[in-house]
């Protein structure tokens, strides 16, 4: 008998009409690692909330079948006795810290618990252990970076001595860094603990290599169950629209080019020794440094008209944390422009600039060939568009229509303009069938549609997106990546900020790479997702592909390969050269 | 805001720090005490005195002047009412003895806020917590308490975000009349407001995953104990309170420091 027995579990919530969960039957075995993975709104969430009784004991609703974890029912057990078995951890950190400091909060589970001091405080010092954050023992929890914060709820959760963890997209807040030291905890609890890990994730890409076993669900129901290798190389995974590891989508490609390639390789490494095998036999090599078209350099150069200048600016937030420390950096009309960095770089602190959302301690900003010291917040929203990350922020309206329209009223636009642009703007953005709908029934990804056609509404001449990426899945980010290119072609000047390598280099945009307040790299992608150096400095890790190119170059093969297509197309080359 | 904001407990090691919070508590009550008790400046300048060797004990001393630097402004408006008043109440007239009681409710208000200030700046929540905990008040309120100051930071980052994202929107918050800008503060209060009741949700989750209420016989991480750090002084704070109740009410009258004359 498995740690998780789930026999056809069957749930809808209060008020609902559709099933959330429909007919889940499933077992994993004590230390299985397992990836949970499938588009948003799928009932992911839903299924974690079974497993440690929030359903149906917190939340009512209809629940069917049985669940079982660690020998115990779920309808039969509460969730605080439920909780010393199965640890939850969720998606937004800052939620689920709740004292002070940071030995407190371990300590807070084994309190209620009724655990005795001197044993908590080996509980407390084992836990801070095993995530590694000792250190941080005495910090102030609000202290704590994202990453720091994620590494301290699972401590917290880690202190009770579940035997099973649960983690519903813990890493939607983080950075790549943030996230992989998450995963490499993960790996070290299940490895040396043998602690069960249910990990729901859409960064496939990072997490894959660590997990014993796959499971895909769409629609309230598992659809593919699997070793990692099975199920992101079969065509029903690549059909049904979820994330596959870049290099098991190159490995795919390959092998139906005819590659004599074996095991499905999750890391950039196993492919890179899989294709050195055959390449060793190669006679020919190819003779390219570079992909990189004169006309990539030429669209970086001044080739049109500046539309944003920052000259030299410093910031630093009253808090005392310096934030932009002289950075200077030129945007021409047009052009697509990804700022990168992790967080804490001062990325988002540079596009509140833009809109004199912040004003420098020290330099100037120019916009359209104008000084913008004295201008208005509001005038100067009506050229560059800020669009946040999280659309909860600023969504307040009764209908859609209305929420679109705000911005509208604000700049007197006059009742026949605002109804056109409000109509334009929803088709955009494909939310036309929502317009008398409230704004808060819509799902994450509608309501980030909403938020971002509220400002489009306007049709600003500059775009600036800030982290448009976090938490979307697979489908969302494909969605957004059309819709970003759509904005291109309309020749509108459109700066994102993100720390999605992934993401970038499928869209191929400049990057301006940042650390510690300054711009460490500008160029094309290419150029900047191959400078080590400044990705070192600004702890950002190229992508897979590249990473699998960076150890090719002694088949003449160039570095600055980005996305899967290209990488299959040289490969082939090479391949066709040496029948 | 200002004033709020520097009381605001920041971490460090002193004496006072480390005094159990319920002696502390007691200490604060009588330096409290003794500042509404007396009307008149000798004995309000005394206490005051008696005030600054406790804060450079504890080692407040810039965090203290933060505070009184941002009750100048409300110590001023004490000073000036209490003249404008005694002047039109007394037809027009104003004499020196009025402007000694001006001044003695002006240091009364500085010894009350640096009163506060020792106990707030010196007490961490976690050890009122504590404190409150050996009360018979129900955990729960406890727990709400620390859960408001611990989401304090939180929510305001929370708002910034939301005022920077309607502020990119064109909303003016420093347009139009009274009324109009009242107005303008709804998307802001209602994003606040809703995202509040989505994290309390997730909040109840994560509580609940955390064994909350599991057992009626919680455990503390940290533990109250009285060293003798504190019993001294909580019998100097004693006995404080009773050489202050026989100034007040067993002896002579203090004289006034200032000459009687009427000044207009």
């Amino acid at each position: 008998m498995g740690i998780i027995e789930v026999r056809n579990l069957r749930y809808s919530y209060p008020n609902a009409n559709a099933q959330a969960l429909n007919g889940i039957d499933l077992t994993i075995d004590e230390g299985e690692f397992v990836l949970l993975t499938g588009p948003s709104g799928c009932g992911k969430t839903t299924f974690c909330r079974t497993l440690n009784g929030l359903i149906p004991h917190f939340y009512n609703g209809i629940m069917e079948g049985s669940v079982v974890v660690t020998g115990l029912n779920t309808r039969e057990h509460q969730t605080p006795e439920l909780a010393q078995y199965v640890g939850l951890i969720f998606q937004n950190p800052d939620n689920q810290i709740f004292a002070l400091t940071v030995e407190k909060d371990v300590g807070f589970g084994l309190e209620n618990l009724g655990v005795h001091k001197e044993e908590m405080i080996k509980e407390i010092d084992w836990a801070l252990e095993a995530v590694g954050i000792s250190h941080l023992r005495d910090r102030a929890t609000h202290e704590l970076s994202g990453g720091q914060k994620q590494r301290l709820a699972i401590a917290s959760i880690l202190a009770m001595r579940p035997k099973i963890l649960v983690l519903d997209e813990p890493t939607s807040f983080l950075d790549p860094i943030g996230a992989e030291r998450i995963f490499l905890v993960l790996d070290k609890l299940n490895r040396e603990h043998g602690i069960t890990i249910l990990l729901i994730e859409h960064r496939v890409d990072l997490a894959a290599r660590y997990v014993d076993r796959v499971m895909i669900f769409s629609e309230g129901k598992i659809s593919s169950n699997g070793p990692p290798e099975d199920i992101f190389a079969s065509e029903e995974t690549r059909l049904s629209g979820v994330g596959i590891p870049k290099v098991v989508d190159l490995y795919n490609r390959l092998k139906g080019l005819g590659f004599p390639l074996k095991r499905t390789p999750l890391t950039p490494d196993t492919l890179v020794s899989q294709l050195e095998e055959i390449f060793q036999n190669y006679s020919t090599k190819l003779t390219l440094r570079s992909t990189m078209s004169d006309l990539d350099e030429v669209a970086g150069e001044h080739h049109y008209r500046p539309v944003i200048e920052v000259h030299d600016i410093s910031y630093t937030y009253p808090s005392g944390v310096k934030a932009l420390d002289g950075v200077s950096l030129i945007i021409h009309m047009g052009e697509f422009v990804a700022i990168m960095g992790e967080n804490g770089a001062g990325k988002t602190t540079l596009v509140k600039h833009f809109n004199g959302l912040l004003r420098p301690d020290k330099g100037y900003i120019e916009v359209d060939g104008g000084d913008i010291s004295d201008t208005s917040v509001a005038s100067l929203s009506r050229k560059v568009g800020l669009v946040f990350q999280n659309p909860d922020d600023q969504l307040f309206s009764e209908s859609v229509e209305e929420e679109v329209s705000f911005a509208l009223h604000n700049f007197g636009f006059d009742a026949g303009t605002i109804e056109k642009r409000v109509n334009w703007a929803l088709n955009l953005l494909d939310i036309d069938q929502y317009r008398k709908s409230s704004p808060f029934i819509l799902s994450g990804g509608e309501r980030k549609r909403v938020a971002l056609g509220s400002v489009l509404a306007w049709d600003p001449e500059i775009v600036v997106l800030d982290e448009p990426t976090i938490g979307q899945d697979h489908g969302q980010k494909e969605r957004l990546m059309h819709f970003l290119m759509q904005l291109r072609t309309q020749g509108k000047t459109t700066i994102i900020v993100t720390h999605d390598v992934e993401f970038v280099a499928e869209c191929k945009p400049r990057v301006v790479l940042m650390a510690n307040g300054n711009v460490i790299a500008d160029g094309p992608v290419k150029a900047v997702m191959t400078n080590d150096k400044a990705l070192q400095r600004a702890s950002v890790s190229p992508p897979e592909i590249t990473k699998v190119f960076s150890r090719l170059s002694s088949y003449g093969l160039p570095r600055d390969i980005l996305d899967v297509s290209e990488a299959a197309e040289l490969l082939i080359q090479l391949k066709e050269a040496n029948p | 805001m200002s004033l709020l904001e520097s009381l605001r407990f920041s971490r460090g090691d002193s004496p006072i720090h480390n005094l159990d919070p319920r002696v502390k508590f007691l200490m604060t009550f009588v330096l409290f005490l003794a500042a509404v008790m007396f009307m008149d400046l000798i004995p309000l300048i005394v206490i005051f005195l008696v005030q600054i060797p406790l804060v450079t004990i504890g080692k407040i001393q810039s965090e203290w002047f933060k505070s009184l630097k941002g009750g100048v402004f409300l110590a001023l408006i004490i000073f000036v009412t209490n003249l404008i008043s005694f002047y039109f109440f007394q037809g027009r007239t104003l004499n020196t003895s009025n402007v000694e009681t001006a001044i003695t409710l002006t240091v009364r208000f500085l010894v009350l806020i640096t009163s506060f200030s020792i106990f707030f700046l010196t007490t961490s929540p976690d050890k009122l917590s504590l404190a409150l905990d050996k009360t018979r008040i129900p955990y729960e309120f406890n727990f709400a308490f620390i859960t408001a100051i611990r989401f304090v930071p939180v929510l305001a980052d929370e708002a910034q975000s939301i005022i920077d994202a309607q502020r990119s929107r064109g909303l003016e918050l420093d347009k139009g009349g009274f009324l109009s800008r009242i107005q303008k503060y709804i998307p802001i209060l209602l994003p606040l407001i809703i995202n509040s009741i989505r994290r309390s949700l997730e909040l109840a989750e994560a509580m609940e995953s955390r064994a909350f209420g599991a057992t009626k016989e919680r455990t503390n991480l940290y533990e109250l104990k009285m060293g003798n750090l504190d019993y001294l002084a909580l019998i100097v704070t004693l006995i404080a309170l009773l050489i202050v109740i026989y100034i007040r009410f067993f002896t002579q009258p203090f004289p006034s420091l200032l000459e009687p004359s009427v000044i207009i």
